[in-house]
């Protein structure tokens, strides 16, 4: 099943569920098997927790939003994220290491252990970010 | 997110119910970091936890080092499916201690 759906949320912690609630009804209709669908939202969640953490940091509250559009053609599945926060350095873009127990720094860990790529391109007008998330679905 | 919190002897539990994510961290800080500081062993119930990122992991690292801190312990106990999938993820489940 192909399918193309987008939505956009305020940049806030408070949207995060609203996060989860609209890529867990775009995955049941691609019909994913319960724990794939689980994986794939706490990835989805914790890009965008990364747009409001480290995109936005230091700025109490914004009217700005952030969209996230959620794309399966041929069995690939690409989740576009798109903000106008601080611009990424993709390089700086590192998880911590996991034997160094702290709290933090374990967000993007688990975006690269669920997703098969995670890479910013550089070539959506009006956005600062557009991060592009993929996996393949077996 | 909800919590509610029990005491039994030394032990204070802290039943924590929904979903936590980084809009909710700092009120599971706040419940349980004081009971943790007050040299209590704390139990985290997760059973009704459906959903953990890792904001929720976070929480549960500075409990387990605060306690430490502390001379106590946190356990964590009754963790759902989906939660225990994120701590394994994070390759956790030897550091927490898990009931």
């Amino acid at each position: 099943m192909n399918i193309e759906e987008s939505k956009d949320f305020l940049v806030s912690t408070a949207s995060l569920k609203e996060v989860r609630v609209f890529s867990r009804e775009v995955f049941e209709k691609l019909k994913l098997e319960q724990d794939l669908k689980d994986e794939l939202v706490l990835a989805i969640a914790e890009a965008a927790q990364n747009i409001v953490k480290h995109g936005y940091k230091g700025v109490d509250s914004t009217t700005d939003r952030m969209q996230i559009k959620i794309s399966m053609k041929d069995s690939e599945l690409e989740i576009g994220f798109f903000d106008k926060g601080k611009a990424v350095v993709p390089g700086n873009v590192q998880h911590r290491k996991l034997d160094d127990i702290k709290p933090g720094g374990l967000g993007t860990f688990f975006i690269k252990q669920i997703m098969d790529a995670a890479v910013f391109k550089k070539d959506e007008k009006g956005w600062v970010n557009h991060l592009v998330l993929t996996k393949k679905i077996s | 997110m909800t919590y509610k919190v029990t005491e039994e002897g030394n032990v204070n539990t802290v039943f924590l119910n929904g979903e936590i994510d980084m809009d909710v961290t700092e009120k599971a800080k706040e419940v349980i970091l004081p009971l943790v500081e007050s040299g209590k062993e704390v139990h985290l119930n997760l059973k009704d936890v459906s959903y953990m990122d890792s904001s929720g992991i976070s929480v549960l690292i500075e409990s387990h080092q605060k306690a430490l801190e502390n001379n106590t312990k946190v356990i964590v106990k009754e963790v759902s499916k989906s939660v225990l999938k994120v701590i394994m993820m994070a390759k956790l489940e030897q550091i927490l201690n898990l009931e």
